[in-house]
């Protein structure tokens, strides 16, 4: 399950990105008729203003056009413009508009992608536009889009979501182990783990997946220095975390194949029984019942371990905006209040906005698995952080996971494979 | 061992046809998984360790729901225009261009050729962004034809119509010289009777390729009422909202008119490769 969608081509990313730098400057710049200096909320909202989500189609069509129509009915004489776009090659195709000055005067982004925008100077800092957007929002929400080394807010934070765990209730009671007492550290995990290996003869697996940053950063590891120039995540914890997945992997705790990057992926593999724990977001068993309609029953939520990792969507407004007024106004239109909270009741997302946060509705579950599991994921959301720097785009992560990968299988030490990581994760951050 | 002409033993035939299957399993084994996907009702499961390609409840529903969740159909017609646009660019401008490189002699002949095969060497990631910022500035942004028109002529077609050309007996050419045949003469009663299997083989490559491309027609396109077919069947695969048996309902929807071309030109299209097998 995906609560942000990554594009698979990274090569392109990358390739797209580098002509970005270059045209950025000289193209981006030429759309603009005049740049509009400061931009304040000053100006009627009138007029045509675009909207850019992402995949919001077929499902939430009808409620997107409801909150759109609510924001022509509250500002008679604006006409909005919404384009909805497809899930894959998102992020080339945001980078395309970016480079061709063609960008729509609301975009939905996350945070990892602003920040190549924030970066070349194309997106509004809503923080100096709109000043009094802040009372609105969660911390956590706006922090996403404050980066270090660009001064502002350049998003107003849409929905959030966040990681819990899910276990097949089924295979854990065959197994021996109780499906309403979970592992919740590594260690139990991987004690766990051993039980489920032995008693079903290697075929099930607990574990499924390598470690990635956020368990080092779960696991007390600083990733990033504070000014996000520098990755330090190579600490004598981090290296711990590796040694005990290294062992893990050496006992046949984990499936053979979890170190190659195109392995089908844990939730894959809990989908089809094979292994019997994964996380995912609060959303998980809704898809799931639709893909594997008799394993959804089964399935077991409990809150993940550690710190839940904080997913952010956001909307943000480009510079060259021809209706700064309007964008912004439609902007905190969509993100507001009541404008989110119906959208969190159409599936399992959480709103942003502090008044949402006292809503009783999501404290409650309507007894099934996936309602337990959306109230879990909200409970966890109180001490949510966004654990994976946006900093660490899919090149930079590309090059941790095979270190960490060459460390779990035993070919280089986990000190050596860290250091090595964060050696040239550093040079691509300087690129 | 067996000499050559013999027909091979039973045991040794049996390891041939064996080896052949797998290879047909290896090549066919995702697609039919994907036809498998698409015909499961909502009750069966999709992932499972000992997958079953048989549905249990099998139904076409998911295809009737695929065309009333997404405007299919005018995403197939966009795909077709695009298609149409690239084939008969590229039919017409690399048969041309081909034969003008291959037949006639005319000064700088041999740096175009150079020319056109060093675009070959630049791979699409690179010109992508270059390519976009021209179509903007051509005002072609979010149409079909800003689509269609960086495709029209492939360079690599280009160089096939050549190698075709370049195949034909140049007594032939000749001989219709001398008969007072202009060039135009030439090219469509001496050349081109003679390379249509090399230009069913453009036709085909560059209709499977302009109708699958995804990313140059995402990237142009911004009104999803001109989307492609590839473009438009991401919507299937929405936020929170993926049906994988719809997902394989639509792949098998765009699947259909490649096998229709391919059916109809596979007849010149076998000849055409061995064209440039033998004689390029």
């Amino acid at each position: 399950m995906r609560h942000i969608r990554r594009s698979r081509p990274v090569r392109w990313t990358a390739a797209v990105l580098a002509a970005l730098t270059l045209a950025g400057c000289g193209l981006g710049g030429a759309e603009d008729s005049g740049t509009p200096g400061p931009v304040g909320t000053g100006g009627e909202v009138k007029g045509k203003v675009s909207l850019q989500t992402w995949a919001l189609k077929p499902k939430f069509t009808a409620y997107v056009e409801g909150v759109i129509a609510g924001f022509e009915k509250k500002h008679p004489g604006v006409e909005v413009e919404w384009l909805d776009q497809p899930g894959e090659g998102y992020s080339e195709k945001v980078l395309g508009q970016a480079a061709g000055g063609t960008l729509p005067d609301v975009v939905n982004l996350p945070p990892d992608f602003a920040l190549p925008l924030v970066k070349q100077n194309l997106l509004l800092d809503i923080g100096k536009s709109d000043p009094a957007a802040a009372a609105d929002y969660v911390k956590g929400g706006l922090d996403a889009y404050r980066f270090p080394g660009h001064d502002g807010t350049y998003g107003y934070p849409w929905y959030l979501n966040t990681d819990v765990n899910y276990w097949n209730g089924e295979l854990l009671t065959r197994f021996g182990l109780d499906p309403k007492k979970p592992p919740t550290t590594l260690d139990e995990l991987v004690r766990a783990a051993r039980t489920v290996k032995e008693k079903s003869g290697g075929r099930t697996y607990l574990m499924s997946r390598k470690p990635n940053l956020v368990d080092l950063a779960n696991a007390g590891v600083p990733v990033m220095s504070a000014d996000g120039r520098t990755f330090t995540f190579n600490t004598p914890e981090a290296a711990a975390v590796l040694d005990t997945y290294r062992a893990a992997f050496a006992e046949g705790l984990l499936p053979e194949d979890v170190l190659t990057e195109t392995y089908a992926g844990n939730t894959k593999l809990f989908a089809s029984g094979t292994a019997a724990w994964t996380t995912a977001g609060a959303n998980y068993i809704t898809s799931l019942a639709v893909d594997n309609p008799t394993l959804a029953p089964k399935v077991v939520s409990s809150p993940a371990m550690g710190t839940p990792p904080l997913y952010v969507q956001g909307l943000s407004v480009p510079k060259n905006t021809r209706n700064p007024a309007a964008a912004l106004a439609l902007a905190r239109w969509v993100t507001n209040a009541e404008n989110q909270a119906a959208f969190a009741r159409q599936t399992s997302i959480f709103p942003s906005t502090t008044a949402s946060a006292s809503d009783p509705f999501f404290g409650k579950s309507d007894g099934s698995n996936a309602g337990d599991a959306k109230v879990t994921a909200f409970r966890s959301l109180a001490s949510a952080r966004v654990l994976e720097p946006v900093q660490a785009n899919d090149a930079v992560k590309t090059l941790i996971n095979q270190q960490i990968a060459l460390a779990v299988s035993g070919q280089t030490s986990s000190k050596e494979a860290l250091d090595t990581a964060v050696a040239r994760a550093n040079q691509l951050l300087k690129d | 061992m067996t000499t050559p002409g013999r027909a091979p033993r039973a045991g040794e035939r049996t390891v041939r046809y064996l080896l052949l299957l797998l290879v047909l399993l290896l090549t066919i084994g995702p697609f039919l998984w994907q036809l498998s996907t698409s015909l499961k009702g909502p009750d069966d499961d999709i992932w499972s360790r000992t997958p079953s390609f048989l549905p249990d409840a099998p139904t076409l529903a998911n295809y009737a729901q695929v065309a009333d969740t997404i405007p299919v159909w005018t995403y197939a017609a966009n795909s077709l225009v695009v298609a149409g646009i690239a084939v008969a660019g590229n039919a017409v401008g690399a048969t041309l261009a081909g034969f003008a490189l291959a037949r006639l002699r005319f000064r700088g002949a041999r740096l175009a050729f150079g020319l056109f095969a060093a675009t070959l060497v630049l791979p699409g990631e690179v010109t992508i962004v270059s390519q976009y910022v021209t179509v903007r500035s051509l005002g072609l942004t979010d149409t079909l034809l800003g689509v269609a028109l960086p495709g029209a002529i492939g360079m690599l077609n280009v160089l096939l119509m050549y190698t075709a050309f370049r195949a034909v007996p140049p007594e032939l050419d000749a001989a219709a010289l001398v008969d007072g045949a202009n060039a135009w003469q030439r090219l469509v009663h001496v050349g081109l009777p003679n390379v249509r299997g090399m230009l069913s083989v453009v036709v085909i490559f560059t209709f499977i390729a302009a109708w699958d491309d995804f990313l140059w027609p995402l990237i142009v396109l911004d009104d999803p009422g001109r989307y492609t077919l590839t473009v438009g069947l991401q919507y299937l695969d929405g936020t929170f909202s993926a049906n994988p048996r719809l997902i394989a309902a639509g792949t098998m929807i765009a699947f259909l008119p490649v096998v229709a071309v391919f059916a109809a030109l596979q007849r010149f299209f076998f000849k055409g490769v061995e064209e440039g097998a033998i004689k390029g």
